[in-house]
């Protein structure tokens, strides 16, 4: 800890630790986001290490088992803890394989878009001119695009795979992202540390990424988790119209998709854990979103 | 004008409309709720099922196919075969009008056959697609007011039931409209008239003569099934089509519906591509075999994936002919996948070190047959079951499926399901008519069957034809292209108000359907 | 202020030919579409001429040059599978898509003012906790899991609702029969209330919690404060200083509103089968029916396009602020 804490110099550090606290206490005093960073550490962790809790093979199909109710007991020593699906699937580990595929999807869709959106918007707010014009008409040009058609479109194309949803989907947020960094590169890029850097010969890439994008992280972090909790409901969408996920990678939106059959023949259980799982994590992101930028806008932070 | 009279009279309809879907119908109407919308009312373009089964009520045809399996003529009167089979002398029923009042006429007959055949129209309908090409259509003319005289290019004993699905329309009416106005203005020959058409919402027919005992038939377009079986539970639509099999459960149980079910026509198979296109994919070499063939027909528990799956015993498929022309001593493979091993050891693909003999790809639809999405994978999961590792791709039917069939491309297995009829074994054999035919899918080239083929289409009839369809057909189970599996089962949500018995064939016929 | 307009305008000439050229070139790189068009039996002799008849069978640069002189005479082309012209098929289901985009809009939104005020008023309370949980929970449901619980409940257990179909409000009113249009009034609403709700409740749920975040900001200032000083009535101070500047950010969204909206849309048409633009373009998309595609897209971005065009106007006009 004392040779970390000698790496960095000594203000910095303390500056850091000074917000982490002062995180760390207004969140405790706001109570739900410590509840939603709780749920989401435990998504995390079955994302993380779901093929070890899971007891069962999460694609292990037995039709003759098929929609058993919670707690039913398979053959050997198997227990079905929150029952089977339409092909005998084990739901309690399809949720728990889920977890990690549908994160996976959500961040890695935000991060293609927010890649994309933030080099655009540095680029496009850096330089102007026409570079500018080019890059924020072809903004206009995807927003114009009603976004669930794009991607019904190049779905349909490229056909339903893991990263075809992951690329359609980020590349459907990437204007967003790129707007808000734009508009604040335009205000920093006068700045007075700007023209600094500038000034000691820093490199124009060196200016944008090491001085500017630092600056305009926190807004941008607001932006992703929400970002995230919509992206897993598209993914969901998608789904529903046949054009998700491979059938042998479980998702949270694709089981629930799956149990729309079942409702009127009163199986819960199909719809109601995929479901309690996108709910909590969708909150859990927004309540944190919400939280963070109650946080990071000085503006509120007067409000008691 | 006429179109603001059109949306005028739509109006008044959809205001019907409402009085139907609130409460249940009244006594004079029938609703019926339709997955799919119809595209067109030109009797020439038609093509897909749910539009041909509106159609066939507006429309007459010459012959019609019953409840049975038989044809039975419905214009026509009398018909002669001249001795070659070339030319079919047919006679009109006298006093036949069209909807617009004009008599109807040998004219209009030859006319409703020579139109779709006409090239420079570039039609693309079932007529013009399908039904010509297998009849071998060649010209229809006129021999006196109430006699036509139609020739083809070669003998079949498929003629009439082909003839069948030729809508009978008006030369004058039809040559009075553009095609644009031609699909969507129906001059009909047949005892109902299209009243109104809400584009993706519902269509409806009023009568205007017999035969049907509903004044008017409102066909209700409702895609999602959950939505559609939630209508007839409620009581507002009283016949449901492709109900899912899960859902049987709560329409029984309703109180105000049951599931009618009915063993269709369409073959279900896993095809095996024989074809060079897959070579090179894993498991292409291997179901070269027609042991290896065989042996996998052991693996999968066809009377599990029914029960199961689909809701249903099924009949079970013993060849590529629907019963009951198949051959009488062929019996179903059980479900043994112990014998499935042994075979496969004794073909030579014993199981390696992490008990995989070969891997293999299958691949099916979604969304285009009964719960298709969860047969496939669970055959995957049996066949892997058995130590052949299968990787399941379930592909969208009409942009990728369709066309990677047509051009034979499949991985070494793919889902299928083919229409068939009641009517006839050599219709359903036809599939196999030369190791290059379009519906050879399979790239099936096995000598014998195509030798055997010339000799039970010279044969003068069926019966006749008999022994030598018996002998293809036990080659074709034994060492056939395809895995059977089942004729798919079709399900029927029917309301207790209504009596209505569900055809095999899934064509919708609702002329003899009534109020209980 | 008209320099403005027309500089916008002739943005939206290039959008609108760059959102013609993505689907053009989306739908073409899946493959050609000429299967979709002959029968099962069909020979290879006929497929060649069904592809020469659809013109699949020059070069893509080609059919897209011909595309837009053609669309540039106001021609859209021949629907592939309906065989009659393309925009004519558009235009007759767009009326029920905006039927439905604008309740779901004016619920989002209207309901969402009061909503996310009185969250903001009676911070920390129950209500406001109830509001915002209503709000985030609106945000986490996707709206097929909606709309088929809400038939399940309203339709076929209370039997409040009518499960599915579709009342025409716009056509009737377009077409000049005002008495008739507003007579059926009651009835569209009737059938529209659970697709709109379906569509719109994750709007409202997150517009709600923009006016009440906006609000809290707007009542902590000072010409508030001020206000409230100066002993004019609490209402008096909502209304006409807290309210009129928090709904601002609302205002903004109304623009990006509808985009978001369509991509409800699409998934609620098919499950009440509402007979719109949605349930319309998804077919096209799978039947690749290319000038039905490109119809529908070209309609929704100038719809688009003219909305947040209105939406800067208002802008100005409710916001002394902002320039042109």
């Amino acid at each position: 800890m004392a040779s970390a804490t000698q790496a960095l110099p000594q203000p910095a550090m303390n500056y850091r630790r000074r917000e982490f606290r002062r995180a760390w206490r207004s969140m405790v005093a706001a109570k739900w986001p410590l509840l939603a960073l709780l749920i989401l550490v435990c998504v995390i962790f079955a994302a993380l290490f779901g093929p070890q809790i899971a007891p069962l093979d999460p694609n292990r199909q037995n039709i003759m088992l098929r929609l058993a109710g919670p707690l039913t007991e398979g053959r050997g020593k198997t227990l079905f803890l929150l029952g089977t699906d339409g092909l005998g699937r084990d739901v309690f580990s399809r949720l728990l394989y889920g977890a990690r595929v549908s994160l996976l999807v959500g961040i890695s869709a935000i991060l293609v878009g927010g890649t994309i959106g933030v080099v655009a918007g540095l680029v496009s707010g850096y330089f102007g001119g026409w570079i500018d014009d080019v890059i924020m008409r072809l903004g206009d040009i995807q927003l114009a695009f009603p976004f669930i058609l794009f991607a019904i479109m190049f779905l349909v194309i490229l056909g339903p795979g893991l990263a075809n949803i992951i690329l359609v989907l980020g590349v459907g947020q990437w204007v967003t992202y790129a707007r808000i960094v734009r508009a604040q590169t335009l205000s920093l890029r006068e700045k007075e540390y700007v023209e600094a850097a500038r000034a000691l010969g820093d490199s124009t890439v060196s200016v944008i990424f090491r001085t500017i994008l630092p600056n305009i992280m926190a807004p941008l972090t607001v932006i992703a988790s929400f970002n995230v909790a919509s992206v897993i409901l598209s993914e969901a969408s998608l789904s529903f119209l046949g054009l998700g996920v491979p059938p042998s990678v479980p998702t949270w939106g694709s089981m629930l998709a799956e149990s729309r059959d079942q409702l009127l023949a009163n199986k819960w259980w199909l719809a109601f854990y995929p479901g309690i799982a996108i709910v909590m994590t969708v909150l859990s992101f927004n309540i944190l979103g919400d939280w963070l930028r109650d946080f990071l806008d000085p503006r509120l932070k007067t409000l008691g | 004008m006429t179109s603001l009279i059109r949306i005028l009279a739509t109006g008044c309809a959809l205001l019907c409309g409402i009085a139907a879907a609130q409460a249940a119908p009244p006594p004079d109407t029938l609703v019926v709720g339709l997955s799919a919308d119809a595209s067109t009312f030109d009797p020439a373009q038609i093509s897909s099922r749910d539009n041909a089964n509106i159609a066939k009520h507006i429309f007459a045809t010459l012959y019609t196919v019953n409840f049975e399996g038989e044809i039975k003529p419905y214009l026509a009167d009398k018909t002669e075969v001249s001795a070659d089979g070339l030319s079919y002398l047919i006679k009109i029923k006298p006093n036949l009008t069209c909807d617009n009042g004009e008599a109807l006429t040998a004219e209009d007959v030859a006319y409703s056959f020579n139109r779709p055949a006409d090239k420079s129209k570039k039609f693309t309908g079932n007529s013009a697609g399908f039904v010509f090409p297998t009849l071998g259509f060649k010209s229809a003319e006129v021999v006196d007011d109430l006699t036509v005289r139609i020739n083809l290019s070669a003998r079949t004993t498929l003629a009439l039931g082909m003839m069948a699905q030729i809508y009978i329309h008006c030369k004058d009416a039809y040559e009075a409209m553009t095609l644009e106005q031609a699909s969507t203005n129906p001059v009909g020959s047949g005892s109902y008239r299209l009243v109104s058409w809400q584009r993706g919402s519902q269509i409806v027919l009023e009568k205007v003569k017999d035969p049907g005992r509903f004044k008017r038939i409102v066909w209700r377009i409702i895609p999602e099934a959950s939505t559609r079986t939630a209508e007839l539970i409620a009581g507002n639509v009283d016949i449901i089509t492709n109900v899912s099999p899960d859902q049987i459960g709560a329409i029984d149980a309703s109180g105000t519906a049951a599931v009618e079910k009915v063993s269709g026509t369409r073959r279900m198979q896993v095809g095996y591509n024989l074809s060079p296109n897959a070579a090179g994919m894993p498991g292409a070499a291997e179901i070269q075999n027609p042991k290896v063939r065989f042996a996998l027909q052991y693996a999968v528990d066809v009377p599990g994936i029914c029960s199961q799956l689909l809701g249903t015993t099924c009949e079970r498929a013993t060849s590529l002919v629907n019963p009951p022309n198949g051959n009488p001593d062929l019996k179903a493979v059980p479900y043994d996948p112990a014998m499935a091993e042994k075979l496969l050891d004794e073909a030579g693909y014993p199981r390696g070190a992490d008990g995989v003999r070969f891997h293999i790809r299958l691949q099916g639809p979604r969304g285009r047959y009964l719960n298709d999405a969860n047969v496939v994978q669970a055959i995957g999961q049996y066949l892997t079951d058995v130590g052949v590792q299968t990787d399941v791709e379930l592909l969208e039917w009409a942009s990728v499926y369709s066309p990677l069939l047509r051009a034979k491309k499949m991985a070494p297995l793919f889902f299928l399901g083919q229409g068939g009829v009641t009517w006839n074994p050599l219709y359903d054999m036809s599939l196999f008519s030369t190791p290059d035919a379009t519906t050879n899918y399979q790239s099936w080239t096995d000598p014998r069957w195509f030798d055997d083929w010339k000799l039970a289409l010279a044969a003068p009839s069926v019966a006749e034809a008999r022994p030598v369809i018996n002998r293809m057909l036990k080659l074709f189970y034994e060492e056939g292209p395809w895995l059977q599996l089942y004729f798919q089962p079709d399900f029927y949500g029917v309301s207790k108000r209504v009596a209505w018995k569900p055809r095999r064939d899934e064509e919708i016929d609702l002329f003899d359907a009534s109020l209980k | 202020m008209w320099t403005f307009i027309i500089r916008r305008l002739l943005q939206s000439i290039i959008v609108i030919f760059g959102v013609t050229a993505i689907s053009f070139v989306a739908l073409q790189i899946g493959g050609d579409p000429t299967y979709l068009y002959v029968s099962e039996r069909a020979t290879a002799e006929e497929i060649q001429q069904t592809r020469v008849a659809l013109g699949f069978d020059r070069p893509l640069y080609e059919q897209y040059f011909t595309f837009i002189g053609n669309l540039l005479h106001g021609d859209f082309g021949t629907s592939l599978s309906y065989k009659r012209p393309a925009l004519e098929a558009v235009l007759e289901a767009l009326p029920a898509t905006i039927e439905l985009t604008l309740f779901a809009m004016i619920f989002a939104i209207v309901l969402a003012i009061p909503l996310g005020v009185f969250a903001a008023l009676y911070r920390g309370s129950a209500l406001d906790g109830s509001i915002m949980t209503m709000g985030m929970l609106g945000q986490s449901i996707p709206s097929f899991w909606l709309g088929i619980m809400m038939i399940m409940f309203f339709g076929l257990y209370l039997r409040w609702l009518p499960i599915s179909g579709h009342v025409p409000f716009l056509v009737p009113l377009l077409q000049g029969h005002v008495v008739e249009a507003f007579s059926q009034l009651p009835m569209a609403l009737y059938y529209l209330v659970m697709p709109g709700v379906a569509v719109g409740f994750y709007s409202l749920s997150r517009n709600a919690r923009l006016v009440r975040s906006s609000m809290l900001e707007v009542l902590g200032q000072d010409f508030v404060r001020t206000a409230r000083s100066k002993g004019i009535p609490e209402a008096a101070v909502i209304i006409h200083h807290a309210l009129r500047n928090a709904w601002l950010p609302v205002v903004t969204m109304v623009g990006l509103e509808f985009g978001f909206l369509l991509g409800g849309v699409v998934v609620v048409e098919m499950i009440f089968s509402w007979p719109g633009i949605g349930r319309l373009v998804f077919n096209a998309i799978n039947q690749r029916d290319i000038p039905v595609v490109q119809a529908c897209v070209i309609m929704l971005s100038v719809i688009f396009i003219s909305l947040n065009l209105l939406v800067d106007l208002i802008y100005v006009r409710i916001d002394p602020r902002v320039k042109l």
